[in-house]
């Protein structure tokens, strides 16, 4: 899938990988999470979520590591006010206030991409990867998102499709094609029609 | 849009399949030839017409406190099934480890009525006898299918946890919640199984409906015997009005208290059992070190693998091989009558009425029926668990049928049936019934305790001498020969590439 | 999640309920049982009528249990959780052979020359005879429960001495109905030709107007032997008082309501002890029911 590619993300950049679906994003991205061996949050493409659990216990799960087995069985059995507290204010700023105690399964595909966003949001670390974590939110959601990852995380990395987005939230964009690097430069010195290259045949 | 090609085999003439259905036939054929099979009675209709007047004058003031042995009935069944799905639960978490596998396999073989009998020579008829003669065999069943569940299960949830998140957490979050509604489906259905199983129990003396159901049949008090019949099949089929999720906890938690009184357990009877009563007649009379002990072993061993576990085996081989065909045939004939390809909203509600009748009766007490009626031969115990297996397999052919999509035209009635339904269904029919091969057999063993030549036959005979250690060395015997059943069975169904997982209903 | 809830919830305190011992009766009656030879409802009615008597003349609280076979009678005896039996011979001698120091303390005034009786049903042409009724060989024929004295041990132990063979080679087909009741009911019917029977359940079956003569009737009564006692275990004298055992003889002994001995059916019980019933003991060695 992905050839001759070398690739160092250093501490504190906020970066786009951008290209056509099927082009290796998503592989990279595994890639990187592999290779990277410091605390990373992630997004997968399929959420990584409970459909049997509400929205409080998946995004509780950001902090499993956090808590002994016996405090963690105790919240998933009967939710502790002090990490309901601890969650509530990020559950409402992503707009998911009235769903906390909702069964994920239940919830729309945005509802289920921004709970999976929490979770990352509450787990914290390093770093966050993200394989288009925005796709099915709209662009003032998809804004509020961003400002929380970046805040949280001081290294950002996320595949997007929407390249206006990209541009105006990322220091950096990669772009990929056929499975290998078509283009690294930072966000500031591209415009939209630079990286329209990469959706041509 | 293509329209779909009947699918019959061309080349080469017979498909596996068919030649794996065509071989089980022709032992069945042969099997039937040396089957004991015919109606002793000399006048079954007189009988058969006390019984059917019974049915339609069902009494129910003959049984004082019939509420107290239908509180106990559940009680037994709640107690037993949800110890069993606890240990079944924990047994799971270490299934993969081959001595738990082999240990579960074991345990399962031997079916609830031997594990009574067993008990019933430690605890006595003390409520645990029933508690664990249910919990036992239940936890190697549960122990396997949860196993199975987890492990099939997708969990992407699992890729994302925090590094650092322990065992015991991810477990509960990110694998259990995945297989709950499955695990929780499955453990549903063997409540059901444990009900049936509660009372059979009562044949032999625990204090369920079968208690009362094996005095009525066996005294003739039809009325009565049709009486407990019905209760039985009301609490059956009104399960999900009462088996609430939310009161299932406060059911288990009671139901402890409502087994009923029954003799103190002594450990001295427990110890006796296990160091002595077991132990082979000749080393237990003779001394470890001489080797006129080993000799009369060896006697003793043969004699009692040649004048019984033998023809035990034999007779509970043609009699699970004719039952096994048998119940193909009828799950065939009956399947049309819940499908929708099939029949209307009235005709189906009949006959899903019917078919929960026939599939809800344990085997026990159907062949404890027709031997009233026909006398002791094969013949009862093969209709037994043809009608019992035979509508467990329709009931999931029919269901399954319902999923098959035809073209528009598609033929009706008997073509509909030959050449578009069951061609598609015939697959999943025989994972089903492979499914069910080891369940026949434990059964076809356990009806020997009726009076039919199978192991149980001897394996009664020999509790009823009080020669315990011929009795678990003969359910030593069925055991292994069920599970060699059970690896037969999987190997055919692997061979035929038959979905394991769909005949596990 | 409720469900995850009430499932944490149940398991907990199902096992502390389990981990608790179970509640034990405060005083602990005097139990006993009774081999099931007849129909359940005929013994339930007869000894529960019993219990009431013994209760009222050994002023100790006293149950009836019933259980479903002859081994569970034994057993029960064995594990002591019943300390007085009514049993066959054939079971008195294998229970007391299990339970060391325990005593046969009486038995009915019919049980010193008890009688099993050679039935048949009519179409087979049988007719009674002195001799024994060879020609029954090549028919089908039952016994009564796999452990009864009268309706298996002393049936196969004649079928034996005069066909020089077991059973199972003499008739066509060889059953076991379960209990004398039974045994009559399937011989009447035709179900099996001929079947060996208590003659105290026949006699009493035939007062009470339940067998039709024209059907099944007697082929053959084999000579007397002991049968039916009480068995007691030796140690009940240590749970209730010294000379419990001798009480519950005399209670038994002293037994004169006709209503309680007509339902056994026995005239009246008397003294028995454990070598009375040597010739079962042989007799079931010989024909290898006991080891």
């Amino acid at each position: 899938m992905l050839r001759g590619i070398s690739l160092t993300v250093s501490a504190g950049e906020r970066v786009a990988l951008v290209g056509e679906s099927g082009a290796g994003k998503s592989t990279l991205l595994s890639v990187l999470q592999s290779r990277y061996d410091g605390n990373t949050a992630l997004i997968p493409q399929d959420l990584g979520l409970v459909r049997n659990l509400s929205v409080f216990h998946n995004v509780y799960m950001g902090s499993l590591h956090r808590h002994s087995a016996a405090y963690n069985l105790m919240n998933l059995v009967w939710p502790r006010p002090a990490e309901v507290a601890r969650i509530r204010p990020i559950v409402e700023r992503l707009g998911l206030a009235d769903k906390l105690f909702e069964r994920v399964g239940r919830l729309s595909g945005g509802q289920q991409q921004r709970t999976a966003i929490c979770r990352a949001l509450l787990q914290g670390g390093d770093a966050v990867l993200g394989d288009e974590p925005v796709s099915a939110t709209d662009n003032h959601q998809s804004r509020i998102i961003l400002d929380a990852l970046s805040e949280t995380f001081e290294t950002v990395i996320l595949a997007m499709h929407d390249v206006d987005l990209a541009l105006e939230f990322s220091t950096r964009i990669i772009g990929i094609k056929g499975g290998g690097i078509a283009l690294d430069a930072p966000a500031g010195d591209l415009s939209r029609a630079d990286l329209d290259f990469l959706f041509r045949d | 849009m293509a329209v779909p090609t009947i699918s019959t085999p061309s080349t080469p003439r017979f498909s596996p399949v068919a030649k794996v259905s065509m071989g089980f036939v022709a032992v069945a054929v042969a099997c039937f030839v040396f089957a004991d099979i015919s109606i002793t009675t000399l006048d079954p209709w007189s009988e058969m017409k006390r019984m059917a007047w019974g049915a339609v004058t069902p009494d129910f003031s003959v049984v004082t406190g019939l509420g107290m042995v239908v509180v106990r009935t559940i009680a037994f069944a709640l107690s037993g099934v949800a110890l069993g799905a606890l240990g079944g639960f924990l047994l799971s978490q270490v299934f993969h480890l081959g001595p738990v596998r082999w240990a579960c396999a074991s345990v399962r073989a031997i079916h609830e009525l031997f594990w009574a009998l067993i008990f019933l020579q430690m605890l006595g008829l003390s409520p645990l006898t029933g508690v664990l003669a249910i919990a036992i065999p239940y936890a190697g069943i549960c122990a396997k299918v949860y196993a199975e569940t987890l492990e099939e299960a997708e969990l992407p949830a699992l890729r994302v946890l925090p590094k650092g998140t322990g065992m015991v957490s991810a477990f509960f979050f990110a694998r259990l919640p995945e297989v709950w509604v499955h695990l929780k489906t499955y453990t549903a259905y063997r409540f059901e199984c444990g009900l049936r199983s509660a009372t059979v129990l009562g044949f032999v003396g625990l204090p369920t409906l079968g208690f009362h159901l094996e005095t009525a049949f066996s005294e003739g008090n039809y009325s009565e015997a049709a009486a407990l019949l019905i209760i039985f099949y009301v609490l059956i089929a009104s399960l999900r009005f009462w088996m609430r999720p939310k009161l299932v906890g406060f059911y288990v938690l009671g139901a402890p208290f409502l087994l009923g009184g029954g003799a103190a357990i002594d450990m001295a009877n427990i110890t006796r059992f296990l160091t002595v009563d077991i132990v082979p007649a000749p080393l237990r009379r003779g001394e470890f070190l001489d080797g006129q002990t080993w000799s009369n072993l060896g006697d003793w061993t043969w004699t009692l693998l040649m004048d019984q576990a033998l023809p035990g085996m034999i007779a509970t081989l043609l009699l699970t091989q004719i039952a096994l065909v048998a119940t193909g045939i009828l799950a065939l004939v009956l399947f049309p009558l819940i499908s929708r390809k099939f029949f209307g909203p009235v005709g189906r509600s009949v006959g899903h009425g019917f078919l929960v009748v026939m599939r809800s009766t344990p085997e026990f007490i159907l062949a404890y029926i027709f031997l009233q009626l026909w006398g002791p031969s094969m013949l009862p115990a093969i209709v037994a668990l043809s009608i019992h297996n035979g509508a467990i397999i329709g009931h999931l052919v029919g269901r399954f049928s319902d999923e098959v999509r035809l073209r528009p035209d598609s033929p009706r009635g008997l073509n509909l049936y030959g050449f578009e339904i069951v061609p598609r269904v015939y697959g999943q029919f025989l994972a089903f019934l492979f499914y069910r091969w080891e369940v026949i057999m434990r059964e076809t063993a356990i009806l020997g305790i009726l009076g039919i030549a199978t192991l149980g036959f001897f394996i009664d005979s020999a509790l009823a001498d009080i020669r315990l250690d011929r009795a678990m060395f003969l359910i030593a015997v069925t055991a292994v020969f069920n599970m060699g059943i059970d690896i037969l069975s999987r190997r055919i169904r692997s061979r035929l590439r038959l979905s394991t997982q769909a005949g596990r209903a | 999640m409720p469900s995850i809830r009430t499932l944490a919830l149940c398991s907990a305190v199902s096992l502390l309920a389990w981990a608790a011992p179970a509640p034990i009766a405060l005083a602990d009656p005097f139990v006993f049982t009774a081999i099931p030879d007849e129909d359940e409802s005929r013994l339930r009615q007869r000894f529960d009528k019993l219990a009431d008597y013994f209760t009222k003349k050994l002023g100790v609280e006293t149950k009836y249990i019933p259980v479903k076979s002859y081994a569970a009678a034994i057993t029960a005896f064995r594990n002591n959780q019943v300390q007085l039996a009514w049993f066959g011979g054939l079971s008195g001698v294998r229970a007391r052979n299990l339970v060391p120091g325990s005593l046969a303390i009486a038995q009915g005034y019919e049980d010193q020359a008890f009688v099993t009786y050679f039935i048949a049903h009519a179409s087979t042409g049988l007719k009674l005879s002195a001799a024994f009724p060879k020609d029954m060989a090549g028919k089908t024929f039952t016994f009564g429960s796999k452990g009864s004295t009268s309706g298996r041990l002393i049936p196969e132990y004649h079928i034996r001495r005069n066909f020089k063979t077991a059973p199972g080679k003499v008739f066509k087909k060889v059953g076991f109905s379960g209990n004398h009741s039974k045994t009559i009911a399937l011989v009447q019917s035709g179900a099996y030709q001929v079947g060996a029977v208590n003659f105290k359940v026949w006699q009493n079956q035939m007062k009470a107007g339940k067998i039709d003569p024209a059907k099944v009737s007697v082929i053959w009564k084999t000579p007397p032997y002991p049968d039916y006692q009480w068995t007691i275990r030796g140690d009940v004298g240590k749970r209730w008082k010294a000379g419990f055992i001798q009480r519950v003889r005399d209670v038994l002994l002293a037994m004169k309501d006709p209503d309680l001995l007509n339902s056994f059916p026995r005239k009246s019980f008397v003294p028995a002890s454990n070598i009375d019933y040597r010739p079962i003991w042989d007799v079931a060695k010989q024909i290898k029911l006991i080891d």
